[in-house]
């Protein structure tokens, strides 16, 4: 360790530390207390604080620049954030749990479903997915949240990205693979989602989240409410079929208080994927959500809003138009074991040309935290006037420690 | 104004007030922010995350509070997982590295008390939705609220040296009140001991341990899982056999379970407020022990 400076500077250090009045260093007595000027306590503070922003420029300087300015975060005061249970009446031998301590957060998320449709009239299961997630900080720069999907068959990295902590000017940073910021639902896991069956407007975007390896920049816009303005570049395969291609992404979302009881968010996406040479595919997409939740209570009702639009342009065969897909939903979480919600859609059928409709409703009973059970019904029209009713009943169970949810 | 000045103005009141005399501090509680308020007095600028109407169990991670975070220049959180449904996505998202954590500007406030209900067998769900570190609802014992005001007062004056010694003033005129009352209090409490209540959840651990009243139950028979019908017809016949006479409950709790065991014993519901801000005129952190000490008293009698 090149610690050569130290003499010096820990002078100067304790010279800083004792010139604040009822500073600890006060107490060690050793250095003369240099400017403990009686009465003038806001001043020597500023002057302290003047002097200390030397001593570290002085020392950035005599380390050639080496440290990272907000480096260490007070790693040496730090009290044991959670005192844990009291340890054995001993250390002797150690702390027998310290590996357990160690373990990042554990938790897995299973989600099961039944079926049944006016077309086939047959009830069918289906093992919807299995998420495991390990959750952790990584050291004090950085924290890492791993999510690992299971469902019929395979297992997939669905998330596993490092996010910065310690950045300055609001910024933040996320690398690894990651959902891309673009609209809020594609943003959340099947398990925080409202309805069992994802938005139809949603295949404007991709087949399950759009999302790939890469990185997003976010930063926290210096402004008395909630403003994010986020930019991403990654490697995104919308389906199946679609190879990994490069694709920029921008997004700005706010939150606005509205009084005590109400929330109101805002969020604006864009997004330009390159398809082969010359050929682009854009995104846009608007999103509102609304959250009256009266603070004494645990019952909120939640409306929210989310518009898709797509164009290709330069593909061969296809049109350059925008083709839009939205959504309405509200939910009313009634007590802390009861939830209802209404959702209508509309969306490009695909198979054909025009919108398919739907509407749907979904009731949700949560014994606990941690379960849920709920019963979803919807009534399809497609553009040909064909229609379809479809039940669901899901099933959801999480154990471990989980990380808190987004708002 | 003109569109320039005032975005200007906005922005001016955007930026940290450093020009403020002492830091900033946010609490996650309204009673972790009334004892920074009595130690910090008119130098520091107090803001409560949570609001004493609310369950502190339950408060959203609304992405506004992570903005109060950001401007934070102290985090004063109770600790024991009280927040864990909230503050940790909150505090990532305020990109504040200071308050992390163990970081130098972040005050867990367990860790000045000693923790009652700490489990010591094997921990699953099955036993309810329990705080495996122990039991969070430390302020209700002004004991504990006197060593939290205490390690307030010297994080304060860590990262506010200039006001040290205000602060240290101010803790002890806090300690003097608080000596006093205590001696009131305990003279109150005295003619009650013994004497036992239910709760809703287990939030008067730590005033019972102090107040010398015993808990008979609680309405919840896990912490977290909604009363069955066949608990409460326990608590009715505990509630006859011990002579049991107030079922204390929170604000944010509804009254109907307790309403009914009250009906079918003889005991009586007391209100009490959760917290600081519980109810309109508890305002400070005396006052709210003072009505936990004065409504209990009255009930038992």
């Amino acid at each position: 360790m090149n610690l050569r400076y130290s003499s010096r500077a820990a002078a100067a250090l304790l010279a800083a530390f004792v010139a604040s009045p009822g500073g600890t260093g006060a107490q060690e007595g050793g250095a003369a207390p240099a400017a403990a000027s009686p009465g003038g306590a806001e001043t020597s503070g500023a002057a302290a604080e003047e002097e200390r922003r030397k001593l570290e420029e002085e020392i950035q300087k005599e380390m050639g620049g080496a440290t990272s300015g907000r480096g260490a975060t007070g790693v040496s005061k730090a009290q044991p954030a959670e005192p844990g249970p009291p340890a054995a009446p001993s250390a002797t031998g150690g702390n027998p749990f310290a590996r357990l301590l160690l373990l990042p957060d554990v938790s897995a998320i299973a989600s099961v479903t039944a079926d049944w449709n006016d077309q086939t009239d047959k009830v069918g299961f289906a093992f919807e997915e299995l998420e495991l997630a390990l959750q952790a900080v990584v050291d004090p720069y950085a924290r890492a949240d791993v999510f690992v999907s299971f469902s019929d068959g395979k297992a997939d990295v669905e998330e596993a990205y490092l996010t910065t902590l310690s950045l300055p000017a609001g910024l933040q940073l996320r690398a690894g693979r990651l959902f891309s910021p673009f609209g809020r639902i594609n943003q959340t896991h099947p398990h925080v989602q409202e309805f069992i069956e994802a938005p139809l407007a949603h295949r404007l975007l991709a087949d399950e989240n759009l999302g790939g390896a890469g990185l997003v920049a976010s930063w926290l816009v210096p402004l008395p409410w909630f403003a994010e303005l986020q930019a991403a570049a990654q490697s995104t395969a919308p389906t199946e079929a679609d190879e990994a291609r490069f694709t920029g992404l921008a997004r700005l979302s706010q939150y606005f208080p509205i009084g005590a009881a109400a929330t109101l968010g805002v969020g604006l996406s864009a997004a330009r994927r390159d398809e082969a040479a010359g050929q682009f595919r854009d995104l846009l997409g608007g999103d509102l959500y609304l959250r009256i939740r009266p603070p004494a209570s645990r019952a909120y009702l939640a409306l929210s809003a989310e518009l898709h639009a797509r164009r290709f342009q330069g593909v061969p065969g296809v049109a350059e138009d925008f083709e839009e897909g939205w959504w309405a939903q509200a939910f009313e979480r009634f007590s802390p074991y009861w939830g209802a919600g209404l959702r209508y859609e509309r969306a490009p059928a695909g198979a054909m040309p025009g919108d398919e409709k739907r509407i749907g409703a979904v009731l949700a009973w949560l014994p606990s935290e941690f379960q849920r059970i709920r019963l979803e019904a919807s009534y399809d029209l497609l553009p040909d006037d064909t229609h379809a009713v479809t039940a669901l009943l899901g099933l959801e169970f999480g154990i471990g420690a989980h990380g808190a949810h987004p708002f | 104004m003109t569109p320039t000045s005032r975005l200007l103005a906005l922005l001016a009141f955007a930026l940290p007030a450093t020009a403020l005399a002492g830091p900033r501090v946010v609490t996650t509680t309204e009673g972790l922010a009334s004892l920074v308020r009595e130690v910090g007095g008119d130098a520091v600028k107090v803001e409560s995350l949570s609001r004493g109407i609310q369950d502190p169990h339950f408060v959203d991670a609304n992405p506004i509070l992570a903005v109060k975070l950001r401007d934070a220049e102290l985090l004063v959180d109770v600790g024991l997982d009280l927040e864990i449904g909230w503050l940790p996505p909150l505090v990532v998202q305020s990109r504040n590295p200071a308050i992390l954590p163990g970081g130098p500007r972040r005050l867990t406030a367990a860790s000045a008390v000693q923790v009652l209900d700490v489990p010591t067998g094997p921990v699953d769900r099955s036993l309810g939705d329990l705080h495996p570190a122990g039991n969070p609802h430390f302020l209700s014992d002004p004991r504990r609220g006197l060593q939290v005001s205490s390690a307030i007062a010297r994080k304060l004056g860590e990262i506010d040296p200039a006001n040290a010694q205000a602060y240290e003033r101010r803790l002890a005129d806090l300690r003097t009140r608080l000596e006093a009352d205590l001696k009131r209090w305990e003279a109150q409490l005295a003619a009650v001991k013994g004497a036992r209540i239910f709760t809703r959840h287990r939030t008067l651990t730590y005033f019972l341990d102090w107040s010398g009243l015993v808990s008979a139950g609680e309405l919840e028979p896990r912490p977290g899982v909604p009363p069955p019908p066949g608990h409460l017809a326990d608590l009715v016949e505990v509630a006859k056999r011990d002579g049991v006479k107030a079922i204390a409950v929170e604000n944010f709790y509804d009254t109907k379970s307790a309403e009914v065991v009250a009906r079918h014993s003889g005991a009586k519901v007391v209100p009490i407020p959760g917290d600081v801000g519980g109810e309109p005129d508890v305002k400070t952190y005396e006052r709210y022990v003072e009505v936990l000490v004065s409504r209990l008293c009255e009930a038992v009698r």
